[in-house]
């Protein structure tokens, strides 16, 4: 009699403990909450991996906001979130706080121009000219007679920074400014929507924004593209970046591990951006 | 029954007084950030038209000379409208159409910023493009969705300071034999002065504070406008676009255009106290 | 005199006086005519200009935005055909508690500054405080929001930080609307309650308070619109795009007055109908605040009628 409870109670309480274990894996993988901020470049592609890895792992929870590289790198330096994205590199007064990079994409920047614009490459120097205004028709450049009307990046911008500096040549003891009355977007989005609703309007953006409504151009005889960028033809481009402090854990580190596999990146991030992996690979910086 | 009195009498006093904690709590916040910038570049550099953070200028002139701009056009605008509507309302409405149009100032005045900023892009723009064949964002645009904007404001006000001319004086001025637009334009309208300026000002407010919808139309460009149709920025759209990825200094400076722009409000109000002594709230 | 105002009828509706004074006079007539003809049509254009908006963006977004799988469907980051479900409850729940802080406090200053306070210096700053309150724009508010209750309280994006910034940026509003609301309660009932031998703060909790909810709940009502319709001040505190419509007050969220923001700045990357789902979202909105704004109207005139019926006895 003895026995045979003892054995129905530890069969019961094995089961118990089975039926612990598999609630506590949940639905389906990792539970937590992620928290990330920061650039409003990274945070669409952030926000598709959570959407992804939320349906993996349902008791996950990932939001993405914005505010900027700077309110990211903030942010996450403090510890409000667990994951500070950057679409730049960190300025000198914010290494040395602890933050762990992790790459997870390579943006490529194209120059984009409005339909209305019949020219389809400019060479460098060229660029150069019509974005600090030296050149302001069109017809300069092997196009129609007309006007430039140029878009630009706001100041604070990472792309601007990058396109300042690899396109106009701006350093330290060469301070040059992009031509008076160029127009400026603080996103991707609105500068595709600027040129392209403004007749003979040329701005640059990320090579996932461009939509049929606006047209690529060629620098240097080079199509600016993925494959391109990859083999070192083609050099705007910059890594965006996800920032954790201290090494990532639980809920984190597993949401990171998602944004860098194979699985993500080739599927999704190759759409827009180029796959991490391949950039470390074969870009030079 | 005494002390609790005096205790309920304080807990609402303290209550009233965070109102005013509140507007110093934003003063003393922005004041310290603004303070590097200030400290590091100097108050000439600051108020100088060259605005190159590479180099380390942060001058905001062209930033305070677009939002003058803008308000005075959402003002020539909106205003002329907006005493108009008052004057509607006040002098010759009948009773349903007043209440159709007082319903219908107060649907505008609660139409979301970002709405008529969208509204803006999307169909402003193209017309102001095809009509003109320029780019179409500028003081113009921002000017029409400003006065969009602060006719609300005005129409309320003026139309309390039109009200509160006693009808006397309307009654005195028809029984002499004037016709009813000359009682308004000579009687009722002088009567009402101080209570129209304080109406035009608090929309000079309004105006002047207006972020989204103004950033959508005005270009917006870190230069001087060279006329209607061309792109600029004024303190509000430049803040917007830029605090997100600014930092250090940079970021410094769009609070010391935050401190201007709340120095501008505490001078607006103390303006309106002194131009109408009878006014105790603003809407 | 001006001769401007010389009459120049009689009784008998003869034109009287010498022909400069019936010129003068035709003059009059003539300006009084134009003049109510340019005031009648500003306000009418006033009319038009609302209903040219209200039309423009029903017809942009309106189609959309009434099917139930967008207001209730959960967003897509990378497809097409999301819905919004989180950000109209963010809006909401942004509201409500936005609401729960600045109520108390506001209706607890209004009672103090109509009902116990005498006019000083206080009062003075009081009301100079709130006028400068309504003045700040609201980019200033919303990187303030994002220095005080972000940063430097640690509150991070969050719903908490976002109704603690709107809840000071509606406390001007609210306690002018509940002030009026106390003010227009007939001083009698006041002296009748205080004869009967009530103490001053249990006339005003028992009589004069619920006396005046109902004009309190119109302002609160149209503040809920205020809250609903502000973007700046959001975008900085309480975020721009969730997935899961958020739990907790220390969650980040995304109301829909910010999600249209990211939607046209950076959202189109990934979603393709990002501008649709603007346009709709936009439309949607606009709809919201409308109603509202039907609703605090429709409370103000039960209550006129209540007070009709109700004025009979006193």
């Amino acid at each position: 009699m003895k026995k045979k409870g003892l054995v129905l109670g530890s069969a019961c309480l094995l089961l118990i403990v089975i039926f612990a274990a598999v609630m506590a894996a949940g639905c389906g993988g990792v539970t937590g909450n992620v928290t990330a901020s920061g650039s409003t470049t990274v945070q669409p592609i952030a926000q598709a991996a959570a959407e992804q890895f939320m349906k993996q792992n349902s008791g996950a929870n990932v939001t993405v906001q914005g505010g900027g590289s700077s309110v990211g790198v903030t942010q996450v330096t403090e510890g409000s979130v667990n994951i500070g994205n950057s679409s730049r590199e960190l300025k000198p007064e914010e290494e040395g706080k602890g933050l762990v990079d992790h790459q997870i994409a390579y943006d490529v920047i194209v120059m984009i121009v409005n339909p209305s614009v019949t020219v389809k490459n400019l060479t460098s120097a060229q660029a150069k000219d019509i974005f600090i205004g030296k050149v302001t028709n069109w017809s300069q450049v092997g196009g129609a007679n007309a006007p430039i009307v140029v878009g630009i990046r706001d100041s604070a911008s990472g792309t601007r920074e990058m396109f300042d500096q690899k396109i106009l040549g701006l350093t330290a003891t060469n301070p040059v400014k992009p031509v008076a009355g160029a127009q400026e977007s603080n996103s991707n989005g609105i500068m595709v929507q600027k040129v392209g609703s403004t007749s003979n309007m040329i701005g640059y953006t990320s090579y996932g924004y461009i939509k049929s409504s606006v047209k690529p151009v060629q620098l240097d005889g080079v199509t600016g593209n993925l494959a391109n960028a990859l083999n070192n033809t083609y050099p705007l481009g910059r890594y965006l970046h996800m920032f954790t402090k201290g090494k990532a854990t639980g809920a984190t580190e597993s949401y990171i591990n998602f944004v860098l596999s194979d699985d993500f990146q080739t599927n999704t991030v190759s759409k827009e951006y180029i796959p991490i992996s391949k950039a470390q690979a074969a870009i030079k910086k | 029954m005494v002390d609790r009195e005096w205790i309920i009498k304080k807990v609402l006093a303290v209550l009233s007084m965070l109102v005013v904690v509140g507007i110093l709590l934003i003063v003393v916040f922005v004041t310290k950030a603004a303070l590097p910038v200030i400290t590091k570049v100097g108050l000439f550099n600051l108020f100088s038209s060259n605005w190159y953070p590479p180099t380390g200028h942060y001058g905001i002139m062209i930033f305070i000379v677009g939002t003058l701009l803008t308000t005075v056009g959402g003002l020539l605008i909106g205003a002329p409208l907006a005493l108009g509507t008052a004057l509607f309302l006040t002098e010759m409405a009948p009773r349903r159409a007043a209440t159709i149009v007082t319903r219908g100032v107060e649907v505008l005045a609660g139409i979301p910023s970002i709405v008529l900023g969208w509204l803006g892009l999307i169909i402003l723009l193209p017309w102001i493009k095809a009509l003109t064949r320029t780019g179409g964002t500028g003081i113009f645009a921002a000017s029409i969705i400003l006065g969009i904007m602060v006719m609300p404001t005005i129409t309320t006000i003026a139309k309390d300071a039109l009200e509160t001319v006693p009808a006397d004086y309307r009654l005195g001025s028809i029984g002499l034999g004037a016709t009813r637009w000359q009682t308004t334009w000579r009687v009722t309208l002088p009567a009402a002065k101080s209570g129209i300026i304080v109406a035009v000002i608090l929309g000079m407010g309004r105006a002047i504070g207006e972020t989204m919808a103004v950033a959508l139309v005005i270009g917006p460009a870190t230069s001087y406008a060279k006329g209607l149709f061309s792109p600029t920025h004024t303190l509000t759209t430049k803040m917007l676009m830029e605090m997100g990825e600014s930092s250090g200094i940079q970021r410094s400076a769009l609070f010391f255009m935050a401190l201007v722009l709340l120095l501008i409000a505490i001078a607006l109000i103390a303006l309106i106290r002194v131009a109408s002594r009878k006014k105790a709230y603003a809407r | 005199m001006n001769r401007d105002l010389q009459t120049t009828e009689t009784a008998f509706g003869i034109e009287a006086g010498s022909p400069a004074v019936r010129r003068s006079a035709g003059r009059a007539k003539r300006t009084d005519r134009t003049a109510t003809v340019v005031v009648w049509s500003m306000a009418m254009f006033g009319l038009a200009l609302l209903g040219f908006i209200v039309i423009a963006i029903c017809w942009k977004g309106l189609l959309y935005a009434l099917n139930p799988h967008f207001v209730f469907g959960a967003p897509r980051t990378s497809a097409a055909g999301g819905g919004i479900w989180p950000m109209v409850w963010s809006s909401f729940y942004l509201a409500i508690l936005t609401l729960v802080i600045v109520l108390p406090v506001g209706v607890g200053a209004a009672i103090y500054m109509s009902e116990y306070a005498r006019e000083g210096f206080m009062t003075r700053s009081v009301r100079f405080g709130a006028d400068v309150l309504t003045t700040v724009p609201s980019i200033v508010f919303g990187i303030f929001g994002l220095l005080l209750f972000v940063t430097y309280m640690g509150l991070g994006y969050s719903l908490l930080a976002g109704a603690l910034l709107l809840a000071l940026l509606n406390l001007p509003t609210i306690m002018r609307t509940s002030e009026e609301a106390l003010k227009a309660v007939p001083n009698s009932y006041r002296e009748a309650s205080m004869g009967l031998g009530a103490s001053r703060w249990h006339t005003i909790k028992k009589v004069v308070l619920p006396s005046a909810i109902p004009g309190i709940t119109t302002g609160a009502i149209l503040a809920i619109g205020r809250v609903v319709g502000e973007s700046a001040a959001i975008v900085y505190t309480v975020g721009t795009f969730v997935l899961k419509a958020p739990l907790l007050p220390t969650q980040p969220a995304a109301p829909m007055a910010g999600n249209i923001w990211y939607l046209v700045s950076e959202g189109g990357l990934m979603i393709p109908d990002a501008i649709k789902i603007a346009s709709a979202e936009a439309a949607f909105l606009l709809l919201l605040v409308l109603a509202f704004n039907l609703l605090a109207r429709l409370i103000a005139w039960l209550y006129k009628r209540k007070t009709r019926t109700a004025a009979r006895f006193v």
